[in-house]
């Protein structure tokens, strides 16, 4: 049976494996295939600075589903993401500026570097819960940042580091264009890391453990073992984000690591949807291009409203906090909700439910 | 018969509340087992000493002839032990397939590596225990709600849903508490035949319930407790002739 749009309703599939695919009806093959060519097509028809601005996007996206693997999916909140992200970014310069490794060896190890330093950090998730355990993050925050400054001869301190583009054999991803396909290869293999681990049995536990740790336990689930996997592979994420980020912007300093960046990725997941990979991708959007549109607003009302200008330059922060504030009040459940509310409408337009 | 679980003079304190008091008894091996009392009498804290949420100041708890006093709640799963909590303790936001397939969490293998790129190894593992979690929908009767999540269902399907996960681990003890709690006598007896069913697969059951009628009808041996002591143990028939048990439920002869 179809509705009126086309749509097909009911269930056809008749094997289990079927039901549990990933792509389970030809619609979503189809979405799939027309996503994948926006995204590797895009730098044919966009602006340079859109492009680098969509980079920017991807690379937040990758510390956003991190993210939510720990905080959405696992229930453990964490507010020292900015300082992990720093961790990555300066694993990844002090690797290649410093030790003359290649990016491709840095990269991946900037992410197991901060997997184990947030392993180590995460060690406390056994006994302490909610805002206890964003404290003891918060302190992760403090001290990493702390050790960034002051061990100079390894980080050069309040200076930072300048890092290079990556290559391939002669070729410099100098460019945006090819910057921006390095990350959105990255990107598209953590959403689909990060989508099937939800869907198994490693995801599975993580829900468990944040929905009800003592039915849990009786599960057979290890809850120590699985909050600091959870801390390990979220950072192995924003390491990698972090390193990605570092390689973008070419330098790396103390003060891009700062507890407003952690702010900015709570913000991306809460706004996204928690435990939605597709939520944090929107929400890592959302945030990164919350500034950039108000700013053209601003602009254009500069002219209309010469005096106004410099009070509206405040008018981000207030924007800022006033949408978390609106999301938190109107759709808990975020952008990925608001996202499944309209496609089911449609699906079932034009009945109800 | 042979001995599955042996409890020895255990004892459990809260501070300075004694919730058990050298409690004693064994469960044979696939049979029913009830644990009665009224309320408070530490009916749920004796069950948390076996599944391993409390752990008992005194006594021992053997399995199979294995010590496990002191063993943690999540390794006794491995063993074979299931439990179905008395205020539904499921996974609220999660579907009941997702919250079946997690009952089967010990007896899977996949982790982060194999289970985020999922293809080949994790996804035969996923489809072989789905199939496995299938027949306990069907014994169960939790078809036409297998993709609900568990937090819009109603009261009797969750309680059904608490127990379905339970015995997706394929246990071989099984920890019933109040299964029937809230029930009409319809759906009562409906998941007393369940029980039996389980007992006919060789399951071994522990039952903790309030309805003394399905108690004596179900079970092969019951244990009563009154104030964390206990005052009974043996089979229905002996149970119901204990005067210390009649004192506890209906009090004393005032005249």
């Amino acid at each position: 049976m179809k509705s009126i749009l086309g749509k097909n309703l009911g269930n056809y599939r008749t094997s289990y494996r079927a039901d549990m695919a990933l792509l389970n009806s030809r619609n979503k093959k189809i979405g799939m295939v027309i996503l994948l060519l926006v995204i590797f097509l895009l730098p044919m028809f966009a602006s340079n600075y859109f492009i680098g601005l969509m980079t920017l996007c991807i690379i937040s996206s990758i510390g956003a589903i991190g993210l939510n693997i720990l905080t959405g999916f696992t229930g453990q909140i964490s507010i020292g993401v900015g300082a992990f992200l720093g961790v990555g970014g300066y694993a990844s310069a002090i690797l290649t500026t410093s030790m003359g490794y290649s990016f491709w060896i840095a990269l991946p190890l900037a992410g197991i570097i901060t997997a184990i330093i947030g392993g180590l950090f995460g060690i406390p998730s056994l006994r302490l819960k909610g805002l206890y355990l964003a404290i003891a993050t918060l302190a992760a925050q403090f001290v990493i940042l702390f050790i960034i400054r002051r061990w100079v001869s390894l980080t050069n301190g309040t200076s930072g580091m300048v890092l290079q583009r990556p290559t391939i054999g002669d070729f410099a991803l100098s460019s945006n264009t090819s910057y921006y396909y390095l990350s959105a290869i990255a990107f598209l293999l953590s959403a689909f890391y990060a989508i099937n681990l939800v869907r198994s049995r490693t995801g599975r536990a993580f829900f468990a453990v944040r929905d009800r740790d003592m039915a849990a336990q009786i599960m057979g689930i290890n809850l120590f073992k699985y909050k600091v996997m959870a801390f390990a592979i979220s950072s192995f994420f924003i390491g990698i984000a972090g390193s990605l980020l570092a390689h973008y912007t070419m330098i790396v300093s103390p003060e891009f690591y700062e507890i407003n960046v952690s702010i900015q990725y709570l913000a991306m997941i809460l706004i996204g949807g928690l435990g939605s990979v597709f939520g944090s991708i929107l929400g890592a959007f959302f945030i990164t291009l919350l500034p950039v549109v108000l700013n053209i607003i601003v602009g254009s009302l500069s002219g209309i409203l010469t005096d106004l200008s410099h009070i509206l330059s405040a008018f981000e922060e207030f924007v800022f906090g006033a949408v978390i504030i609106l999301f938190l009040i109107f759709e808990p459940g975020g952008l990925a909700h608001m996202w499944s509310n309209t496609v089911n409408y449609f699906k079932k337009w034009p009945f109800s439910y | 018969m042979v001995k599955i679980l042996q409890i020895e003079g255990i004892s459990l304190q809260f501070g300075g509340v004694k919730a058990l008091n050298d409690v004693s008894f064994h469960i044979e091996e696939g049979e029913i087992f009830s644990l009665i009392g009224p309320n408070g009498a530490g009916k749920t804290s004796m069950l948390n000493c076996i599944s391993g949420l409390y752990h008992p100041s005194q006594g021992s708890i053997k399995y199979k002839d294995e010590e496990i006093t002191k063993m943690k709640a999540y390794s006794r799963t491995n063993l074979g032990i299931a439990r179905a909590f008395q205020n539904i303790a499921l996974f609220e936001h999660m579907s009941v397939l997702d919250n079946l397939m997690l009952g089967r969490h010990t007896l899977m293998k996949s982790g982060p590596f194999s289970g985020g790129f999922y293809f080949g190894k994790a996804e035969k593992e996923e489809v072989d225990n789905r199939e496995h979690v299938e027949q306990v929908i069907e014994f169960l009767d939790l078809q036409e709600i297998r993709h609900t999540p568990v937090e819009r269902l109603a009261y009797g399907q969750q309680k059904r849903v608490e127990v379905g996960r339970a015995l997706a681990l394929s246990p071989e003890l099984i920890l019933l508490d109040e299964p029937m709690a809230g029930m009409n006598k319809v759906e009562k007896e409906r998941m007393a035949q369940l029980i039996l069913k389980m007992k006919d697969n060789g399951i071994t059951v522990v039952l903790i319930e309030h309805d003394l009628g399905v108690v004596m009808r179900l079970s092969d041996h019951i244990a009563v407790l009154d104030f964390g002591k206990q005052i009974g143990f043996g089979t229905p028939n002996e149970v119901q002739e204990n005067p210390e048990v009649i004192k506890a439920y209906i009090g004393e002869n005032v005249s």
